[in-house]
């Protein structure tokens, strides 16, 4: 009788629990944060997957905080009368396209290491403009510079879901038609170059696209997350999959798992669903360069086992038989 | 009909991107259609010369033409023209191409957007690996691939594309023998077949010094231009490498002994 009972117990627990999420689905904020995390995914394994690829995922954290400067300049223009028309999200975009112009002119040779830095400048160029102009601000503003950075997802509106909609869309197609010349740019800038190919172009195209994409996604979701779904599992799947298109697959598959399990989480227990969702990317990552590690082992062992050459052992026997002989002869 | 000259050099000088002078004074003239190596230690300038021969770097004085050409005003044109493969450790490893997709690449990318392979395209590629031996790599991913064997990959992307110059930089640096002779013999025969002109950037003449027509010496400028037999003298050798190299002849060839051959440092 008892066993019964926990049965039906655990039966209507169940059922609670699914009621809980039907009736959490008809919740509108509750629909937005499901289509916005949908939307983060598909930028993430379209742009995400390119930085990654062009060795610049250092460029999103800068990105997210040029447009921070930005936003604070925008605040800025505004407040002072300077330019009254100039909303925020005008000066974060013109931040992060002039950090993806300078990333770019530095890396216009094709050289890696000189984007990091390039990146590394603007980024702190833009913190200290922002700090600069805070100081001007009215102090009732600047929680709202600091909502670039801390944005929820659970907070968005719907102008945020159309702004990010819009921004998937733009990324889905250009990756769709120039996806060949972005990775031509990564593997070969030189020598796409030489072919003829307007390389300088696309590697700007690129920058500024990803750029724009961050900068929004920043401003719908906050930086956390963006930091987080654009880096880490595009880095994950890169660890261990063998095609472009599987990467992009898994980069999408990583992403939205990650969002829809921090989500879940953040009605269990009180936590931001931003955090968590980073948490679990952020371990993908880890758990992918682990496998990586193994499979290398493994693959390593099996190499060297076959390799025993008659010849070699014969020539080891040899010396033994040799170096035996000498032990005698002292 | 008027003779082509592949390479027509007039008081050349450039510059490396840290302001040290890379070539001064550089004058020759190569006709077309030939092989021709650029031989010189490390840092001798000859990269930088395929470089400024493509427009990649603008001559700080002087003009290359490359089959009548300017490289610095009409570059768009010498690359319509051109094959180009850059060295090695230039490739990067990040993005996991297949073989295909790189030999692919010197067909699609002289085409507009969204460059797809078609079947002619796909079947002149593995043509091309053929030649190297690497058809059956056709679907492994290019970085997991040997030093050797990556650049057979690249030579194959040469063979396979249009255009009657193929520029190869240091296309025999790091690799294996296997790889080394399958590359020049691979070169040689191409060559036998079609209507092009080679150029090829070493540090060792050895390997390719039967096949070559032409050599040009270079140590920032030109030390000699001439036939592989001309260029096997001592004196040369000995402006180029320094008083250790050596020429031998062995079984009717000559070859020359240097720091540099058999070494697998390049920049």
């Amino acid at each position: 009788m008892q066993g019964i009972d926990t049965v039906l117990h655990t039966t209507q627990e169940l059922i609670a629990i699914i009621d809980l999420i039907i009736q959490a689905l008809s919740v509108p904020f509750v629909q937005r944060a499901l289509i916005g995390a949908l939307l983060i995914a598909i930028v993430a394994s379209t742009s995400g997957t390119f930085l990654v690829f062009r060795g610049l995922s250092f460029m999103t954290s800068g990105v997210a905080h040029a447009a921070l400067g930005g936003a604070a300049l925008g605040l800025f223009l505004q407040h002072s009368g300077l330019v009254p028309w100039f909303d925020p999200i005008l000066g974060a975009l013109l931040f992060s396209v002039f950090v993806a112009l300078v990333t770019g002119y530095a890396g216009e040779t094709g050289m890696t290491q000189k984007m990091e830095v390039a990146v590394g400048v603007s980024f702190a160029l833009s913190m200290s403009i922002a700090v600069f102009l805070m100081y001007y601000i009215p102090p009732t503003q600047v929680p709202q510079i600091w909502g670039y950075l801390i944005g929820d997802i659970l907070l968005l509106n719907n102008f945020d879901i159309v702004l990010l909609a819009v921004t998937a869309i733009v990324l889905v197609l250009i990756t769709l038609i120039f996806n060949k010349e972005f990775i031509y740019v990564s593997v070969d800038m030189e020598g796409s170059i030489a072919h003829g190919m307007n390389a300088r172009a696309y590697h700007y195209l690129m920058l500024i696209t990803s750029a724009l994409a961050i900068a929004l996604a920043t401003k719908a979701v906050g930086a956390i997350l963006v930091y987080a779904i654009m880096v880490a599992p595009a880095a994950a799947a890169s660890e261990l999959i063998k095609s472009i298109r599987g990467i992009f697959i898994a980069v999408f598959v990583i992403a939205l798992l990650s969002e829809l399990m921090g989500l879940v989480a953040s009605f269990t227990i009180s936590a931001s669903p931003s955090a968590i969702a980073g948490i679990l990317a952020a371990l993908t990552y880890v758990v992918a360069m682990q496998i990586k590690r193994l499979r290398n082992r493994v693959s390593i062992d099996l190499d060297q086992l076959p390799q025993h050459d008659e010849e070699a052992n014969h020539v080891l026997l040899d010396t033994l038989d040799t170096s035996a002989h000498e032990g005698h002869d002292h | 009909m008027e003779q082509q000259f592949l390479f027509e050099v007039k008081d050349l000088a450039v510059k490396y991107p840290n302001g040290e002078l890379a070539l001064y004074n550089v004058n020759f003239d190569i006709e077309s259609p030939t092989f021709m190596a650029i031989v010189g230690p490390n840092g001798s300038g000859k990269s930088t010369l395929l470089k400024t021969a493509l427009g990649l770097i603008k001559p700080v004085r002087g003009q290359v033409k490359i089959l009548g050409y300017d490289s610095a005003r009409e570059s768009k044109k010498i690359r319509k023209l051109v094959r180009y493969v850059p060295q090695r450790d230039r490739i990067g490893l990040s993005v996991p191409l297949k073989v295909k997709d790189i030999v692919l690449m010197s067909r699609l990318l002289k085409k507009p957007p969204p460059r797809f392979a078609s079947s002619k395209d796909k079947e002149i590629a593995r043509e091309s690996l053929k030649r190297v031996n690497m058809a059956d790599l056709w679907d492994q991913p290019f970085p997991e691939l040997s030093g050797g064997q990556r650049q057979r990959v690249l030579v194959a992307r040469a063979l396979a594309g249009d255009g009657p110059i193929l520029m190869l930089d240091e296309p025999l640096a790091g690799t294996d023998h296997e790889s080394q002779d399958m590359i020049v013999e691979a070169l040689g025969d191409y060559r036998n077949e079609h209507e092009v002109s080679i150029i090829m950037v070493t540090h060792d003449l050895n390997p390719i010094h039967t096949l070559v027509q032409d050599v040009l010496l270079l140590k920032n400028t030109v030390v000699g231009v001439g036939t592989p037999c001309d260029m096997m003298d001592m004196e040369l050798l000995e402006k180029v490498y320094g008083p250790t190299a050596r020429v031998i002849e062995y079984a009717g060839h000559r070859y020359c002994v240097t720091h540099d051959s058999g070494v697998d440092r390049h920049h």
